[in-house]
């Protein structure tokens, strides 16, 4: 799939097909190694699920992408650039991490307006994704009224307003019911068609499984696996759960 | 990111309960300070000056000079030695700006939105000191009404010109919005809200111990033990006695100013979000 599409801050052209590049990612903490010579890409038009189990460095990983942490060693590239290289980065890539830093005392709308404000785009905007993750309703409310589920639909809303071209998300199906799972798939393979990356680390493989098109691996800081699910299950007989519990409960050896 | 910080504090209740403390001790403090202790020391209520003793402070609001000193958005005591309540406010409030980023995670947002971070703490900087200098016109404003109706109330003349009231309110927004602007600094090196507002609360607390005691000893206060943050402010505002002239006062608060701002924007650059 390819990104044609050209924005104000830079130039994509339709060669743009690798939307996410990590390169040798590396991370040292006082605790020790985070994250280890780590590499993937995240091609437009396929959604990638990055799996590992709590503490792997999937989260440090992706703040390396994001420039909220610094790399020790190695590079991230976002459509070829730093993502700090963008001018207008939250129109280039939405994300959701931590439950998307919501201030208990402010309403889904005002957290929206101020997203809105940050990523320069129009105020109308936050209309439309408020009814697009179906909170309209309880927009007005306080934060602090909202279960998880609502949470996550309102910060996934604010990844979504300055129309971004790729998607990173961490356990963004966290406190997301069925029918808000069932949402949650169909929008990002929607997205992914429409010529989206998205970029999704959980550690809950059945949601993975049903959402992926590529999965990358990571144990200990490192990648272990990674290429196309049903390549990558399939040398585990097929079972997902499986392969990926030999990876990630066995040694650090790599299956590429 | 000027108008998603201004949001990120119009929206929050903290800036809105810290005006209305501030104000409401404002309030009390003026009423105590500029009407009560002149009512007793004229004998108009209680026992009368001579059953008060000498060590009574002699206050006459008639004059000039008290008449400014009641303007100070810090309250009439500030001068005095003493943390008034419009000041604890004041740097909660800066403080709580700084810090409920980090609380809430609002600072990935923004680090996202803007990765060159030392334009977030410039935004940051523009709106907090925008409402800060709000708050500095408030205080003064209810510090004036407070003396209005005082002398008023007490058949005195207006003794301050117009010119002379304007003046306090000008040197009064600014000391409250340099005050705001070094709280948020210490609220964005701190991150913790906890550290945060035990830093700001020693440094505020211990300034006017450290003069006193100071003094108690050398009978003086060294010229450049004036130059600490609320010696500073008030030797802006102007209205009580001070060694430092207001240009000298105004470049040193402003210099301590620019110096923690710059000091939070380096942090904010270097950390790890």
């Amino acid at each position: 799939m390819l990104a044609s599409t050209s924005r104000d801050d830079g130039v994509m052209t339709n060669t743009d097909t690798c939307a996410i590049d990590a390169k040798a990612l590396r991370k040292n903490f006082s605790a020790g190694t985070a994250v280890d010579d780590v590499s993937f890409t995240v091609s437009s038009g396929r959604v990638v699920g990055l799996l590992g189990p709590n503490g792997a460095g999937k989260t440090t990983t992706i703040r390396m992408l994001l420039g909220l942490a610094s790399a020790d060693s190695g590079h991230a590239l976002i459509h070829g650039r730093p993502y700090s290289g963008w001018k207008h980065p939250l129109q280039m890539v939405g994300t959701v991490l931590d439950a998307g830093g919501l201030h208990p005392g402010r309403t889904g709308r005002q957290h929206l307006r101020i997203v809105a404000a940050q990523t320069k785009a129009p105020a109308e905007r936050v209309d439309e994704v408020l009814s697009e993750v179906d909170m309209s309703a309880a927009a007005d409310r306080a934060v602090s009224g909202y279960s998880l589920g609502m949470r996550q639909r309102i910060a996934l809303a604010a990844a979504l307003v300055g129309s971004p071209r790729i998607l990173i998300l961490d356990e963004p199906a966290n406190g997301l019911d069925p029918s808000g799972m069932h949402w949650l798939r169909a929008r990002l393979r929607a997205f992914a068609n429409g010529g989206g990356a998205v970029l999704l680390s959980s550690h809950v493989l059945s949601d993975v499984e049903q959402i992926a098109d590529d999965i990358v691996v990571i144990a200990e800081g490192r990648v272990v696996a990674d290429g196309a699910l049903a390549t990558v299950a399939g040398s585990g007989g097929g079972d997902l759960e499986r392969f990926y519990l030999q990876l990630t409960e066995g040694s650090r050896s790599e299956v590429r | 990111m000027f108008r998603a910080e201004m949001l990120k504090l119009t929206t929050t209740k903290t800036p809105k309960i810290a005006v209305a403390v501030g104000a409401g001790g404002l309030i009390l403090t003026q009423i105590i300070f500029v009407t009560l202790l002149p009512a007793l020391a004229a004998g108009t209520i209680g026992p009368g000056r001579a059953a008060l003793g000498d060590d009574f402070p002699a206050l006459d609001l008639g004059s000039t000079s008290a008449q400014l000193d009641a303007l100070s958005p810090f309250g009439a005591s500030s001068g005095g030695g003493s943390v008034g309540i419009a000041v604890l406010a004041v740097v909660m409030m800066g403080v709580l700006a700084g810090t409920s980023d980090y609380r809430f995670g609002g600072i990935v947002a923004a680090a996202l939105a803007q990765p060159r971070r030392v334009r977030i703490l410039a935004s940051k900087a523009a709106a907090t000191g925008v409402v800060g200098l709000a708050t500095g016109l408030v205080f003064t404003l209810v510090s004036l009404a407070t003396l209005l109706g005082t002398v008023a109330v007490m058949g005195l003349p207006l003794a301050a010109t117009p010119l002379e009231i304007a003046g306090v309110i000008a040197r009064g927004t600014l000391a409250v919005g340099a005050l705001t602007l070094i709280a948020l600094s210490i609220g964005i090196l701190a991150r913790s809200q906890l550290a945060g507002v035990l830093i700001m609360l020693a440094i505020i607390m211990l300034e006017p111990i450290v003069l006193s005691i100071t003094g108690l000893i050398l009978g003086h206060i060294p010229a450049a033990m004036q130059f600490l943050p609320l010696s500073l402010a008030n030797a802006v505002i102007g209205t009580t006695s001070s060694g430092i002239p207001f240009p000298l006062a105004l470049a040193g608060l402003g210099a301590i100013t620019l110096a923690l701002l710059g000091l939070a924007a380096l942090a904010l650059k270097r950390r790890d979000i």
